[in-house]
């Protein structure tokens, strides 16, 4: 049993302090007991209580300054065992979000939660992937478990104030790292547009980036025959520069230092899944985003590809789900807008 | 767009600016905050109901409850008073926070006559419910948003749609019956949202396990949707209140349009 040395001490009060750097298992399940109706990452004191008899000491740890707020819905609960994380970053055709519903549709995963965060625009609705029960509310950033494929995901719903991208990254990294998630997967469509070596070899090839090694590939992924994303070059300026953003060191107020000569190599790190990425791997986490290129228009099909994708890295198959299949969100049925008015004919 | 030829055409759905990491906040603004005409007020108000009028039509008969005390607003600082009246007034851009006169229940109703931006919804809804003001159930009154919504919407017919919370909704699963605010209203279609102050007053309501309904009416503004209003309130929410307004000023109301006019909520317009 490890005394709590001035060391300790001193570390825990770091405001880079995070539960997965300083806590074994046994004290984050403890910590997480403490928090386990409200995770409020706000600041606050150290209090160290060591219990001698059984032999650990946990302490209510002074967290960074997170403002997002797990709230567990009534009646619900977490389940450790979903040890792994799905959430979709903001992009063309929002096709990670729609990917996002897919899986939660299908899987029938069960809403345990809602994730408050100043940096999300407010939204609501009715129910968006089942009929009934009628009315049932949906806010703009959700928490869902699948307990079955031991799988979290997060659903977001609308946009985030304007120039808080990083920001928001930062909670919720922050929030993931208390959670005690062992892998996070991030979806994101890309700008066809932007498809600079068109390879019409492999149809609609799926691109991926992970923390696994520093350059960004992942042997789970090349076996899978992925690409890693051509431009992600961690030397480079905006990759740089958006980990000295996730990790604290420089502030987005800075004048960005070269904003007159923007290229084509800085608009991924630009694009809001780098910036989760980014402050993902400043926690330490692992993390794999799983890109595919797309134009605007009816992303359906994309996010089909892109949910289809994230269940072959993970070993799940759609005919092990609840429902043995795919199941389309009930909201999908006007996500285009309602059928033409025929009187006009 | 400078060139529609070479230069690549923006995502339809998203602005740039909100699939940029590096695109800098706009200036943070002072917080809003609440003002009671008895300062120095230790505890939080409960109000048994809190009613957030920001349609059009719930405006003007809140406006024209004659049993209401004013006893506070809400200040957003970037919101200027200038060519507000003294007395209360529709034309007013204010948040105003009256008191129903009635002595078993604490009814509080929020006018809010100007449009909070998106971005300030959040730290408004918090102003609002769960510090100062801890209310045990909420009613807000908003419009369609036309832009958000995937059904018809046709302006010759009138629609109102509810959302509620958890809490709100059990009292189907109990077995007592529908003892939601607003029996007998469909859901707002799934599919559709609603944005805004609205959402962000009814999200915090889901969070905070307050019983909260979000009634959105169509069309905006007119007798019609006027009439409508005022007979749900009437009848579900305020059954007994003292109310009457000639038809003569209802039909000004029909006739004169909405009471936010945003193009016109400007600093130059006084």
């Amino acid at each position: 049993m490890d005394d709590p040395t001035q060391a300790a001490l001193i570390r825990a009060l770091s405001p880079r302090y995070s539960l997965q750097e300083t806590f074994s298992e046994k004290r984050k399940r403890i910590c997480q007991a403490i928090f386990s109706k409200r995770y409020t990452f706000e600041k606050t004191l150290i209090v160290v209580i060591y219990i001698k008899k059984n032999s650990f000491f946990f302490f209510l740890s002074s967290f960074s300054e997170c403002k997002m707020e797990f709230i567990v819905d009534e009646g619900k609960q977490i389940h450790e065992e979903c040890s792994t994380l799905i959430l979709p970053a903001l992009s063309i055709g929002n096709v990670g979000q729609l990917a996002v519903d897919l899986l939660i549709s299908s899987m029938k995963a069960e809403r345990i939660g809602y994730l408050d965060d100043p940096n999300v625009l407010p939204c609501v609705g009715n129910d968006a992937y089942w009929p009934v029960p009628q009315g049932n509310l949906a806010l703009p950033l959700e928490v869902f478990d699948s307990s079955a494929n031991a799988l979290t995901l997060v659903q977001q719903r609308s946009p985030l104030v304007k120039g808080m991208t990083v920001e928001f990254a930062k909670n919720v990294a922050d929030f993931v790292a208390a959670s005690g998630k062992k892998h996070v997967y991030i979806l994101s469509g890309l700008d066809f547009g932007r498809w600079q070596t068109i390879d019409m070899s492999s149809g609609l090839q799926i691109y991926y980036l992970s923390s696994a090694n520093t350059d960004g590939t992942d042997d789970n992924c090349e076996r899978l025959g992925w690409k890693r994303l051509q431009e992600y070059n961690p030397t480079q300026r905006q990759w740089m520069y958006l980990s000295t953003l996730a990790e604290g060191v420089a502030k987005q107020d800075d004048n960005l230092p070269f904003e007159d000569e923007l290229g084509e190599e800085d608009y991924y790190p630009s694009l809001p899944f780098a910036a989760l990425f980014s402050c993902l791997k400043a926690k330490g986490l692992n993390v794999t985003c799983l890109l595919c290129y797309c134009s605007e228009g009816d992303n359906i099909p994309d996010a089909f590809h892109l949910a289809e994708a994230a269940c072959k890295l993970l070993g799940l198959s759609p005919n092990n789900f609840q429902g043995g299949n795919w199941i389309v969100p009930f909201s999908w049925k006007t996500v285009y807008g309602p059928p033409p008015d025929t009187s006009l004919f | 767009m400078e060139d529609v030829i070479t230069d690549i055409p923006p995502p339809s759905r998203f602005f740039l600016e909100d699939l940029n990491n590096f695109t800098l906040p706009s200036p943070a603004l002072p917080s809003p905050f609440l003002l009671f005409s008895t300062p120095n007020v230790k505890k939080p108000l409960c109000p048994s109901l809190l009613i957030v009028a920001m349609s059009s039509p719930s405006l003007y008969f809140c406006h024209h409850v004659s049993s209401k005390t004013l006893i506070g607003s809400l200040i957003l600082p970037e919101i200027p008073f200038s060519g507000n009246s003294i007395g209360p007034s529709l034309r007013d851009k204010s948040c105003n926070i009256y008191a129903l006169n009635d002595a078993d229940n604490l009814i509080l109703i929020v006018s809010v006559q100007y449009s909070i931006s998106a971005e300030r919804s959040h730290a408004v809804a918090k102003l609002l419910i769960g510090e100062q003001i801890i209310p045990e159930r909420v009613l807000i009154l908003d419009s369609v948003q036309s832009r958000n919504f995937r059904g018809r919407l046709s302006s010759d017919e009138t629609y109102a749609f509810k959302l509620e919370t958890s809490v709100e909704r059990k009292g189907l699963d109990d077995g007592f019956g529908d003892s939601s605010l607003l029996r007998g209203l469909d859901y707002f279609p799934s599919g559709s949202v609603i944005d805004g102050l609205g959402a962000a007053l009814l999200g915090r309501c889901q969070m905070k396990m307050i019983k909260g309904t979000l009634c959105v009416s169509w069309p905006e503004f007119g007798g019609s949707v006027m009439s409508m209003v005022k007979s749900l309130l009437l009848k579900d929410v305020l059954p007994g209140l003292e109310y009457s307004i000639d038809g003569e000023v209802e039909e000004e109301h029909s006739r004169f349009g909405p009471i936010k006019n945003h193009l016109l909520d400007s600093e130059l317009y006084t």
